[in-house]
């Protein structure tokens, strides 16, 4: 009953506090069109220049063979599995010219064809012996989007020589993609990482909350009542979970409105989105031990923040190094960050389309995580803030 | 013999090397207004930390009635009210919504806490303002408002820390009456036990009962308002302003004290303290000798003892941190 109280009393709070309120469940929402906005076809394009210096050759029934230019119309049509375009290949001829635009980032690979191109090429169909110069790929090995680009070019011109010299391969490739993850555009391959960057936010929420109990003093006047430590984090985590479990509704609805498809139960998710918000709420209440004021509070929730956003494969994946093996699942020390679980689930129901069961391994962890921190919060809270000693 | 409702037995708290309170031993009668006063740092907020159970003593007890005041007993801690100095409000909460919730985080139901809620903002004058925000009221109306939280859940015990703190004068005199009210009996609400700690001696001697004077962690003395000012010496003072500093100070007290029990001369304020019995006949005698002296007397006042006195006298006059 009296966490009921709590849970009234900081909703009310929560409600009578529009900015902050509305900024936080618009939050993630908000990325999502940004994103959007950014990737308007759903997909990325990636920057190709091409230096074509091949002169061609005249092949014996009196026609000129331009390989070069081929090639170059042959990266233009690659598309995605939706038809969207994936390269946007442009010519250019001064090689200075080009590395300038490669240091920009205004373009991501550059692939320079050589002047004897199509007289290689035109040799080998011959079965001549081929001494060619070499296809040159530059590009900043820095830059992830180089690699992807060069990955997309390299198998063009693999498939264009193949055809070209009409040599076939001794073995067949074949890619098997996972799920519906070939079908993905890119920006709903973001969109899972949003959806648990919305509840990470929560952090700082409900610690600030709590803090701000504690620096007007208010917290002191509860402890003279019959309210215990748990009903008052109990009360103030409900309203943040559900603040959270709203963001993560509304971060869906804008998603699906603008073309996101769920290969998976939507519900599913839904309930990774909520019991995530849980267990972000239970490190919330351990900031809250460290902080006597709100700005502490603030600024120390900072640093889960930042290890949820570099180790736990939201912005991108990280290497997982595996501790031990538990259930058939490598468990690393990552996986003691709820997000770690949180964008495992939600890739392998949004994407890959699996149903509850196959991601009860994840809600089982996110579970056990959420009662690990809340009763440890519960446990620190009584230490630090309502200890009498 | 009056009933004791709270009691400090040998009350001892220490951080580190500095004890904060000193064995505090004394006893708060049923129905009466305890004026708790003590320099800045001499270990007033620590007791009362103590006595409400926010504090574990290192040593010694608090008993309330007949029960000792464990630190996790949430109910013999509710039998207490704690009105803290600073206003303790939440912002985004009306008046009766943030009395409704703490008298329910003490156990009362609903209706039962909605029903004293709406008598408290009755009494206190926050009717109009009951469903306002608590950053919308003024200073004044604040500070009701945190003593209504102090009595919503009808303690035995209220706690004020420096009630009139921030008030006007309008309101002082009302929240005197009020407190003072507080351990009357009255329909249907029962007499209560005001402790108050305060800096201000003429709010302590206007409404306390008895009165204890702590420093440095140690009970001073405790005791009846008048009973104090007695001890600081009988008959009244009168205090003469000075134009000039004498030159022979010692000539001039010798020749004052022949006719009053105690004189002392206040350098920072240019003023003879002359402290007589029927002082107002000794008048005209005290400015004779001075006439005499070639001093020339300026304003002169007459006053009985005061609690500040009392005060003065035994925690001294260096400032405190």
């Amino acid at each position: 009953m009296k966490l009921w109280n709590v849970f009234l009393k900081t909703l009310r709070e929560q409600v009578r506090d529009p900015l902050v309120l509305s900024l936080t469940l618009v939050f993630a929402p908000l990325f999502v069109l940004v994103y959007h906005l950014w990737i308007p076809s759903g997909s990325m394009m990636y920057g190709v220049l091409v230096i074509n210096q091949d002169r061609g050759v005249l092949l014996n029934d009196g026609t000129t063979l331009k390989a070069g230019e081929q090639l170059v119309m042959a990266l233009n049509t690659l598309t995605y599995a939706n038809g969207n375009p994936l390269l946007e290949v442009s010519r250019l001829d001064d090689r200075n010219a080009a590395e300038t635009r490669l240091r920009n980032r205004d373009t991501d690979a550059l692939l320079i064809l050589p002047p004897d191109f199509s007289a290689a090429l035109s040799a080998a169909q011959a079965g001549l012996g081929v001494d060619a110069q070499p296809v040159i790929f530059v590009g900043d090995l820095t830059n992830p989007y180089y690699a992807i680009a060069a990955v997309m070019v390299n198998a063009a011109l693999d498939e264009f020589i193949q055809i070209a010299t009409g040599q076939p391969r001794p073995l067949r490739i074949v890619e098997e993609p996972l799920g519906a993850s070939a079908a993905r555009t890119e920006f709903e391959n973001y969109v899972p990482g949003l959806l648990v960057f919305a509840v990470i936010m929560l952090v700082f929420q409900i610690s600030m909350a709590i803090a701000r109990e504690v620096e007007a003093g208010t917290l002191r006047r509860l402890q003279l009542t019959r309210m215990s430590a748990f009903d008052l984090l109990g009360g103030t985590s409900a309203v943040f979970v559900l603040i959270g479990v709203i963001s993560v509704l509304l971060t869906f609805a804008v998603a699906v409105a603008i073309g996101f498809r769920s290969q998976g139960p939507l519900w599913v998710a839904i309930l990774i989105g909520a019991v995530t918000s849980l267990s972000i709420v239970g490190v919330g209440l351990i900031v809250v031990c460290f902080s006597k004021t709100v700005t502490q509070a603030f600024l120390i929730a900072n640093f889960p923040l930042a290890l949820f956003m570099f180790f736990s494969g939201v912005i991108y994946p990280f290497p997982r190094q595996a501790l031990f093996t538990l259930a058939g699942h490598a468990v690393s020390l990552y996986d003691i960050l709820p997000p770690t679980h949180a964008v495992v689930a939600l890739n392998k129901v949004l994407t890959l389309g699996v149903g509850i069961g196959e991601v009860m391994y994840e809600l089982i962890a996110l579970l056990a995580l959420s009662v690990f921190y809340f009763a440890i919060g519960v446990w620190l809270f009584q230490r630090k803030h309502l200890s009498t000693r | 013999m009056p009933n004791v409702v709270l009691r400090t037995e040998n009350l001892t708290k220490r951080y580190g090397s500095l004890t904060a309170v000193n064995n505090l031993t004394l006893e708060v009668y049923e129905g009466e207004i305890f004026g708790f006063l003590g320099p800045n740092g001499a270990g007033k907020t620590t007791s009362i930390n103590m006595m409400c159970g926010l504090l574990e003593p290192d040593a010694g007890r608090v008993w309330i009635h007949d029960t000792p005041l464990d630190g996790d007993d949430k109910g013999a801690r509710s039998r207490i009210g704690v009105c803290p100095q600073n206003v303790v409000l939440w912002e985004r909460l009306t008046c009766l919504e943030q009395l409704q919730f703490v008298g329910q985080l003490y156990g009362g139901r609903a209706g039962e806490a909605r029903r004293r809620a709406n008598h408290l903002l009755e009494i206190l004058g926050l009717t109009e303002k009951r469903n306002a925000m608590a950053r919308t009221l003024s200073g004044g109306m604040q500070r009701r408002l945190n003593l209504a939280l102090a009595l919503i859940h009808d303690p035995e015990i209220v706690v004020l820390d420096e009630p009139e703190a921030g008030l006007d004068p309008q309101s002082r005199v009302g929240l005197r009456e009020y407190i003072r009210s507080l351990t009357r009996e009255a329909q249907g609400v029962r007499p209560k036990t005001v402790i108050l700690t305060t800096h201000n001696m003429d709010e302590a001697d206007r409404l306390a009962d008895r009165v204890a004077i702590i420093d440095y962690g140690e009970l001073l003395i405790l005791d009846t308002p008048e009973t104090l000012k007695q001890r600081v010496g009988e008959g009244d003072i009168i205090e003469i302003r000075l134009s000039d500093s004498p030159a022979d100070m010692a000539t001039v007290i010798a020749a004052l004290a022949a006719i009053a029990a105690e004189v002392r001369w206040e350098t920072a304020e240019h003023t003879l303290q002359v402290r007589a019995l029927h002082a107002i006949s000794k008048l005209a005698e005290l400015i004779e000798v001075l006439t005499a002296l070639d001093l020339q007397p300026g304003e002169i006042n007459l006053r009985a003892n005061t609690l500040e006195d009392v005060f003065i006298q035994l925690t001294g006059r260096r400032l405190r941190e």
